[in-house]
C-alpha cells in the first residue's frame, strides 16, 4: 500500500504541488444495538479509501476515492491539483504551513484485550442480559443498549518526509431505560448518555458493568416520573462528572479551536468569543479552573501518536488557574498568526474522504482537592445535576443551556429528594468564574464523546473529556418554562 | 458515478453470493464537490466519491447486517457472508415479518447534467461573486457551495430492483460585521435554479440591517418566523417523533395526541418522497416507494411514518421511510401548506413582536410536546406597530414546538425549499405565531 502513497506524492510534485499529504485509511467496525428485547442491529462495517491533499501555489485542493488502485490514485491526485488551482480564483493569499513536519514511526493504541477477539454472542449476551434486567422494573416503556468496537488502521505520508502508521482501537457501550406514565416521559442512562467510549480494548466495556447497573437506572427512570420538578431560580449547583464533560466540550473545547476563532467555521458551527487578543490576557474561569488539551491521556478518544498532519501527540495547557493560555491549532493557523503558536497535534479527519480539521483532543478539567461528600456537606442549599439530556450553546460559545436526566436537592449539606427535568443556563466566562470547588481524582473520569459534529461536508469527531464533579455558585436553574 | 447498469450488475453479483433465506442489498453512492470559503477566500476545496454496499441477510426471524465499500469480489463476498453469519448469531425477533415484498418501480426526475458535473471552477466563480457582494458593505463573507450526485439502488431476493440517481446543489452564505450577521441558504437538485446573487443579497441585507442590535428582555413575544426557522421546527418534529419507532417506544411528541387537533387549523404538514418541489428520492433503503403521508392535517395529528419493521408491528404496510441503512424511519421530504399572507403582511399584523430569520443549535429539552431549546442567529429584529424598528441581540428560547404550532395565526403564501446536508429537505412558508417563550439573551 505504501506504493500508492509514494505514487501520489511523486505525481503531485510533478503536477506542481508545493506540498502534498496522503492518508490511506482502513476502518473495521462492529455495532450491536438491542431495543426492548430484540436485536435491532448486529453489523460489521468496513471502509477503505485514500485521500490526497495538495497545496498548489499556496492554495488547497483535496480529492479522495474508495478504489485503491494506481489509476485511481493518479486520478484523484490530478483532481486535487485541479481543485487547488480553482481555489486560487477566490483567494486572498497563499497558505503557509510553517516548519516542515517529518515525523516517522508506528503507534498502536495500548489495549489489554482485542475487542474483535470477543465472540459476537458474548457481546450480544451482555446487552440482552442488561435489557432483561431493565425490563424487570415495572413502568419501563422502552429499553436500549448498544456496543461499538472500532479498529482504524491509518498510514500518513507527506512530501516533507513524514511517514507514520497508526492502529487506533475504540470500544464503547451504554444502556438506557425510558419510563412513561402520569403524562410524563423520563429516562436514565448508564454510564452516560448514548454510551461511554474510549481508546481501549474489550476491558473498557467489561469494566462498565452494564448488567449490574441496569436495574438501578430503570428504577430511577420510573421514580423520576413522580419526582418534583426542578425549581426555577438562582442557586448553587454541583455538576456531576459526566455532565461536566459535555460542559467542557461545548463551552471550552469548541471555543479554543483556532480555526473557529479565525472564522473558518463561521457559516456553519459559528465562531468563538476567545479571540486572539484574549490569549494570556483573559480570566476565563476562577483560580480553581485548570483545563488541559492533550492527545496522550488514555482512554480519551482524542488519544493517538500523531495527528492527520503528522504532528506528534502532545499536551497543551489551555486554562491555567483560570487564565486563558492556549488554543487547539493546526500548522496553517499556527503559522498564520504572529503569536508564537505551534501546531499542537489537533488536526484530525473523520475518514479517508474528509480533510483534517482542528478537532478537540482530550480537553479536560484537572482534578481539584475536594471529596464529593465534603463538597455536598459544605453546600448549604443547592442542586446536584448529572447525566446529560440536552445541550445547546450559541454561535460564539457564550450562552448555553443544558438539561440533565436527574437532579438531587441539597439541603443543609445533605443530598435530598430527586428532581426531574433539570436544566441550567449561563454565560461561559461568568459560569467558569463562579466555580469554587473541583473534586479530586477519585471521581475524575475520562468521558468519551463520539458524536461531535463539525465541518462541511460534515465530520463526526471522537473527543475525550476528563472531569470530576465541581461546584458553581449563583447559577440559573429550572428554565423549562 | 456508477450508472444504472453498473449499479444493478454489482448488486446482482452480490446477491448471487448470498446463501441466506432472504437477502437485500442497498447501494448508496455519492460524488461530491464542495468549496468552502471564509474571509473572502476558498480555504477548503474538496471532492470525494464513495460507493457503499449495505447487506441484510435473513434467517427465519433473524436479520444480520454488514456494509463495505470494497467492491472487489472478495470484499463483496466477505460482506455478504458476514451479514449471514450475524443473522445466525441473533435470537429470533417475533416482531420481524421478513424483508418487504417487491413494489412497483417508482421513478422521479431529479437529475441535471450540469449539476452532476459542475466543475470546481464554476463553484469558485459563484463563491467569488458572493464574496464581492459582501465586500461592498465591509462584511466578512463565509459559506459553502456544493454540487454532486447521489445514487441509490436496491435489489432483493424477493425481486426488488430499484435504481435512482439524483443531483444536488447547495449554497450557504454567512455575512458578519463586528456586531451583526446575516445568512442565506439555497438548494435543490438543479444548480441553475439557485439564484446565487439573490441569496447573496439576502445574507448581506440581514447583516447590514442588523447593525447596532439592542438587548431586549426575555419573555413571551408574538413572533414572525421566516422559512429557515420554520424548517427547524419541521426538522425537530420529524427527528423527535414523526417516526413510528419513537411512537411505539412512547418517546414521541405524538404519543397521546394522535387524532387530536393539537395544532392550529392553519397547520397542514405532509411528507412526500416523490414530490419534485422538494428533494425527491423515490424509494427508501428497503426499496419501498416513499409514499405521501399526511402527518398533520388542519392541526389534527394523523400518523407517523413507517419502515417495514415498525409497520409490521402495527399490522400496516411500510410507507417507505427507512431513509438510512440502520436506524428509525424518518420523514425527510416534508412540506407545509402555504397560506395567503405575504411576509410583509405577517409583520404588518404584529403590534409588538420579534421577526426571527433563523434558529441555531436547537436541541430537544423534553420529548413531551417536543420542547426545544436553542438560539436565534444571523438576523433577529423587533417589530413594533407592524414595522421592523431595530435589530435585537440574539435570544435563547425554551419552547414546545407543538404548542408553538398550536398558535399559528397566519401562514405565508410563498414557500422555500430548505435542503440540508444529509438529504433532509423541507418546503415551508413563513409563519406568524401567537407567542414564543424566550428564556435568555446572549452577550
Amino acid at each position: 500500500m505504501d506504493d500508492f502513497l509514494s505514487r501520489a506524492l511523486d505525481l503531485a510534485s510533478v503536477q506542481g504541488a508545493s506540498y502534498c499529504d496522503v492518508r490511506l485509511v482502513e476502518t473495521n467496525q462492529e455495532r450491536f444495538v438491542v431495543r426492548s428485547g430484540a436485536v435491532d442491529t448486529l453489523s460489521n462495517d468496513e471502509s477503505l479509501g485514500i485521500g490526497v491533499r495538495v497545496l498548489v501555489n499556496g492554495f488547497w485542493g483535496f480529492a479522495s476515492t474508495n478504489i485503491v488502485s494506481a489509476a485511481e490514485v493518479d486520478r484523484i491526485t490530478g483532481l486535487a491539483v485541479d481543485i487547488a488551482k480553482a481555489s486560487a480564483q477566490s483567494n486572498n493569499g497563499p497558505v503557509s504551513l510553517g516548519p516542515p513536519v517529518t515525523s516517522r514511526g508506528v503507534y498502536t493504541t495500548p489495549i489489554q484485550i482485542d475487542p474483535f477477539s470477543i465472540a459476537s454472542e458474548d457481546k450480544l449476551g451482555l446487552l440482552l442480559e442488561s435489557d432483561r434486567r431493565m425490563g424487570l422494573v415495572k413502568g419501563i416503556s422502552a429499553r436500549t443498549g448498544n456496543l461499538i468496537f472500532i479498529k482504524e488502521h491509518k498510514t500518513f505520508a507527506n512530501s516533507e518526509g513524514a511517514h507514520v502508521e497508526q492502529t487506533i482501537y475504540e470500544a464503547g457501550g451504554g444502556i438506557m431505560a425510558t419510563a412513561r406514565g402520569n403524562g410524563e416521559v423520563q429516562r436514565r442512562s448508564y454510564p452516560q448518555s448514548m454510551r461511554q467510549q474510549g481508546c481501549a480494548g474489550w476491558e473498557f466495556v467489561d469494566a462498565m458493568d452494564l448488567v449490574g447497573n441496569a436495574e438501578s437506572i430503570a428504577t430511577e427512570a420510573v421514580a423520576l416520573l413522580s419526582a418534583d420538578h426542578c425549581p426555577s431560580g438562582v442557586t448553587t449547583l454541583i455538576i456531576g462528572a459526566s455532565q461536566l464533560g459535555l460542559q467542557i466540550h461545548e463551552s471550552c473545547g469548541h471555543a479554543i479551536e483556532l480555526d473557529r476563532v479565525l472564522g473558518s467555521e463561521a457559516a456553519y458551527a459559528g465562531t468563538s468569543f476567545l479571540t486572539t487578543d484574549k490569549l494570556n490576557n483573559f480570566q476565563y474561569g476562577s483560580e480553581q479552573v485548570n483545563i488541559t488539551a492533550d492527545s496522550v491521556r488514555l482512554p480519551g478518544l482524542g488519544s493517538y501518536g500523531w495527528d492527520d498532519e503528522g504532528v506528534p501527540a502532545q499536551s497543551t495547557p489551555v486554562v491555567e488557574n483560570g487564565r486563558f493560555t492556549g488554543y487547539l491549532t493546526s500548522r496553517e493557523t499556527a503559522a498564520g498568526l504572529d503569536l508564537g503558536l505551534k501546531p499542537n497535534g489537533s488536526m484530525r479527519a473523520a475518514s479517508w474522504n474528509r480533510i483534517p480539521l482542528i478537532r478537540m483532543t482530550n480537553v479536560s478539567l484537572e482534578p481539584g482537592n475536594w471529596e464529593l461528600e465534603d463538597l455536598i456537606a459544605d453546600t448549604e442549599d443547592g442542586i446536584m445535576m448529572e447525566m446529560n439530556r440536552s445541550w445547546s450553546i450559541d454561535d460564539r460559545r457564550f450562552n448555553f443551556q443544558f438539561g440533565t436526566e436527574i437532579g438531587y436537592e441539597i439541603k443543609k449539606g445533605k443530598l435530598g429528594k430527586i428532581l426531574r427535568n433539570c436544566t441550567y443556563t449561563g454565560i461561559t466566562p461568568e459560569f467558569w468564574n463562579s466555580c469554587d470547588a473541583v473534586c479530586n481524582d477519585k471521581l475524575w473520569t475520562m468521558w468519551g464523546i463520539p458524536n461531535c459534529g463539525k465541518g462541511q461536508p460534515g465530520q463526526i469527531g471522537h473527543t475525550g473529556h476528563g472531569a470530576a464533579p465541581a461546584r458553581f455558585r449563583n447559577i440559573q436553574v429550572g428554565v423549562m418554562k | 458515478m456508477l450508472g444504472r447498469e453498473a449499479a444493478l450488475v454489482l448488486l446482482d453479483k452480490a446477491l448471487g453470493y448470498s446463501k441466506a433465506q432472504e437477502t437485500d442489498i442497498y447501494l448508496n453512492a455519492q460524488d461530491l464537490g464542495l468549496s468552502r470559503f471564509a474571509g473572502g477566500t476558498i480555504h477548503q476545496n474538496v471532492a470525494h466519491g464513495n460507493v457503499v454496499l449495505n447487506v441484510r441477510s435473513v434467517v427465519g426471524k433473524r436479520l444480520g447486517r454488514a456494509t463495505t465499500n470494497d467492491l472487489s469480489d472478495s470484499g463483496i463476498k466477505k460482506a455478504v457472508e458476514s451479514a449471514h453469519q450475524n443473522a445466525l448469531l441473533m435470537p429470533e425477533d417475533s416482531s420481524f415479518i421478513g424483508l418487504p415484498p417487491p413494489s412497483d418501480a417508482v421513478t422521479v426526475e431529479s437529475w441535471d447534467e450540469a449539476t452532476a458535473f459542475c466543475s470546481p471552477e464554476t463553484r469558485a466563480k459563484i463563491v467569488h461573486g458572493v464574496c464581492l457582494q459582501g465586500k461592498g458593505h465591509d462584511l466578512n463573507v463565509s459559506g459553502a457551495c456544493r454540487t454532486g450526485v447521489q445514487e441509490i439502488a436496491v435489489v432483493s431476493s424477493h425481486g426488488t430492483r430499484a435504481y435512482h440517481a439524483g443531483t444536488f446543489a447547495g449554497l450557504i452564505i454567512n455575512t458578519m460585521s463586528d456586531d451583526s450577521a446575516g445568512w442565506a441558504k439555497g438548494g435543490g437538485w438543479r444548480l441553475a435554479d439557485m439564484d446565487t446573487e439573490a441569496l447573496g443579497r439576502e445574507a448581506v441585507g440581514k447583516a447590514v440591517d442588523g447593525r447596532k442590535p439592542m438587548a431586549i428582555e426575555p419573555g413571551r413575544y408574538p413572533v414572525v418566523l421566516d422559512t429557515y426557522a420554520v424548517d427547524d421546527i419541521l426538522e425537530a418534529l420529524s427527528l423527535y417523533g414523526m417516526g413510528a419507532q419513537a411512537v411505539q417506544e412512547g418517546r414521541s411528541w405524538m404519543n397521546d395526541i394522535i387524532g387530536d387537533r393539537a395544532m392550529s387549523p392553519n397547520v397542514t404538514i405532509w411528507d412526500d418522497g416523490s414530490a419534485t418541489q422538494g428533494w425527491p428520492v423515490p424509494f427508501d433503503a428497503e426499496g419501498m416507494p416513499r409514499r405521501r403521508v399526511d402527518v398533520i392535517t388542519a392541526g389534527v395529528i394523523n400518523t407517523p411514518v413507517h419502515n417495514s419493521y415498525t409497520a409490521g408491528k402495527d399490522g400496516l404496510v411500510s410507507t417507505g421511510h427507512q431513509a438510512y441503512f440502520t436506524g428509525a424511519p424518518i420523514a425527510s421530504n416534508l412540506f407545509m401548506q402555504e397560506g395567503d399572507s405575504s411576509l410583509q403582511g405577517l409583520i404588518g399584523s404584529t403590534e409588538r413582536g420579534i421577526y426571527i430569520t433563523r434558529f441555531f443549535y436547537t436541541r430537544l429539552a423534553h420529548s413531551k410536546g417536543c420542547v426545544m431549546t436553542g438560539m436565534t442567529r444571523d438576523g433577529t429584529f423587533m417589530i413594533e406597530n407592524g414595522q421592523i424598528t431595530h435589530p435585537v441581540k440574539d435570544l435563547r428560547f425554551t419552547q414546545s414546538y407543538v404548542d408553538a404550532l398550536a398558535g399559528v395565526e397566519l401562514v405565508g403564501r410563498e414557500s422555500k425549499l430548505v435542503l440540508n446536508e444529509v438529504g433532509f429537505a423541507t418546503r415551508v412558508p413563513a409563519l406568524k405565531l401567537a407567542n414564543f417563550n424566550f428564556t435568555g439573551v446572549t452577550v
